[in-house]
């Protein structure tokens, strides 16, 4: 602890204090099960719109985004990032018809559009493996980053991070995670806003910075990083981050948590139309922190200590105090809103599937109980995540992205698709998605997630011709058989 | 042309970000604002109760092949 920043390490305890003290006020208003899943379906606008903004930017978007434009310029821009905000555009586009069918879960509009409801376990138990390595990364990711920037050693902040966001967590439920989003999502947007600020000024303009980045490297400033990446796999990770968005459990929780569907419409296009301007900033910031730190002699090896170098030797201390919120709040509002998600998935899509039957009360508990024993475990991992667990995060966007985009959400529009057809297209998708993956992130030349998105739309056009073919004869047959009767 | 220092073709991938972040915006500005268009669930009763412990809403179909 010798080596503890006090300014920082005084910004991030009056932080976590705020935030508990809106998460107590706003827990108080938890009052039924609909409240602690999805804010009993009241979240209006302002809301909706800065949580799903305080949600979408995580540890990885600052810490990750701005290291990746350190060591590869801004060629991210060509795939993630325009995939992720496609993917915003596209939910809003889908939205209406997804508010209307009144479903809280991901696995609930799977079960919707096959017609069964095992499903619901099924899809659960994707979503919260999903959902559960997601937070152990994103708490894996943020203890670092913390302790490169207050110098609290690592077991302490996984710790100190891990209570915080549970506590607030299992408290409010959807609540408490709206109401600390708002204030983190202000906090997040305004820090990265003034740090851009004062680069552009320390840096002479963003056309100096823009500049002497191109001339790092002229591929630094080159959509396909200079011609590292083929159009293929720049298709391939557009695909699987756009694809991520329909199927994350926690985009469809908020939209159940919206009053209207206008309120569901509209978060969606301002968060989109915010966020994208965001990230573009936020890749700005990346160029300019590798001009400034280059520049200086302050270089780093590992991209991943590009933004912590920058905070904690570059800039200002008053900047480097703001930046230091911004990545807590970051941090919170990802892991508090996973945390959230996973939690609904077990008392909702699980529990409540084999106990059709149990009590509203009984329901908060049990999902009170998941959102604790599930944060202690994500946090245990956090201490030393074993490499199997990086391995898998690594497959969870082509996994979700080939299993359920199209047989999903093609089913909502087509409502003549046989359930059958859709469920064998979605584990059609998993199985060749995930099998490619393994197999190296591609079969020859065609990455994995291209492989399990054709492979669920083949078989979902084989299987309903098929199924459609055989429920005319049968329609055929039961006419015959009815005429026969009659004469 | 260098706008902004870049060059034209990643300074058009940074609009075109922009522009797809913002297709929600401009839809809804164009078809729900200037046209009043209305969102269909404005109607008493389009919005059905939701049922809590995961049964099936009423009117839904049983477990079978298809919807």
């Amino acid at each position: 602890m010798s080596g503890a920043n006090p300014y920082f390490l005084t910004a991030f305890v009056i932080y976590l204090i705020i935030l508990m003290a809106i998460a107590v006020w706003a827990a108080r208003r938890t009052k039924t099960v609909m409240d602690f899943w999805v804010f009993g379906q009241k979240m209006g606008p302002t809301l909706a719109t800065w949580s799903l903004i305080a949600n979408f930017v995580s540890s990885v978007s600052v810490i990750g985004f701005t290291g990746a434009v350190y060591a590869s310029g801004y060629s991210l821009m060509t795939h993630t990032i325009l995939g992720l905000m496609l993917g915003v555009s596209g939910l809003y586009f889908v939205v209406g018809l997804v508010r209307r069918l009144n479903v809280l879960t991901f696995p609930d509009l799977v079960a919707r559009v096959t017609g069964r409801q095992a499903a619901r376990p099924l899809a659960g138990s994707v979503l919260l493996l999903s959902g559960w390595l997601y937070l152990v990364m994103q708490l894996v990711g943020a203890g670092l980053l913390v302790t490169a920037i207050t110098g609290v050693p690592y077991h302490y902040i996984v710790w100190i991070l891990g209570i915080v966001f549970i506590l607030y967590t299992a408290v409010g439920g959807l609540v408490s995670v709206a109401w600390t989003d708002l204030f983190q999502g202000v906090i997040m947007v305004g820090s990265i806003i003034i740090t851009l600020a004062y680069m552009v000024g320390d840096l002479g303009g963003l056309t100096e910075i823009n500049t002497r980045f191109a001339e790092m490297n002229p591929g630094f400033v080159d959509p396909t990083g200079g011609g590292q990446l083929s159009w293929a796999m720049i298709g391939a990770t557009f695909l699987a981050f756009f694809g991520t968005l329909f199927t994350e459990q926690d985009m469809l929780i908020r939209i159940a948590a919206t009053k209207d569907v206008r309120t569901a419409k509209i978060h969606l296009a301002a968060a989109g139309a915010i966020l994208s301007v965001l990230y573009s900033m936020l890749v700005l910031l990346g160029g300019a922190t590798a001009v400034a730190l280059v520049g200086s002699g302050m270089g780093v090896e590992n991209p991943d200590a590009a933004f912590p170098t920058l905070i904690t030797r570059y800039v200002p201390t008053w900047i480097g105090a703001a930046l230091v919120l911004g990545v807590m709040s970051a941090i919170l509002s990802t892991t508090d809103t996973r945390l959230h998600a996973i939690g609904m998935t077990v008392a909702r899509d699980m529990y409540s599937y084999f106990r059709p039957h149990v009590s509203e009360g009984h329901l908060m508990r049990v999902s009170r109980t998941a959102t604790v024993v599930l944060g202690l475990l994500a946090t245990a991992a956090a201490m030393n995540p074993p490499g199997t667990i990086i391995v898998l995060y690594g497959f969870r966007a082509v996994l979700l992205t080939s299993a359920f985009l199209i047989p999903v959400y093609v089913a909502i529009y087509w409502t003549a698709l046989d359930g059958r057809a859709v469920l064998a297209a979605i584990i059609a998708g998993a199985v060749v998605g995930l099998g490619a993956q393994i197999a190296g992130g591609s079969i020859g030349p065609v990455p994995a997630t291209f492989c399990g998105v054709g492979a669920a739309i083949a078989l979902l056009l084989i299987a309903q011709l098929a199924l459609g073919s055989r429920r005319k004869q049968e329609a055929a047959l039961a006419t015959v058989a009815a005429d026969e009767g009659v004469s | 042309m260098k706008p902004l220092g870049l060059p034209l073709p990643m300074f058009l991938v940074f609009v075109i970000v922009i522009l797809a972040g913002s297709l929600g915006l401009i839809h809804y500005l164009i078809v729900h604002v200037l046209l009043r268009r209305p969102f269909g669930d404005e109607l008493p009763g389009a919005r059905p109760g939701i049922a809590i412990r995961g049964d099936r809403p009423a009117g839904e179909p049983s477990e079978g092949g298809s919807r």
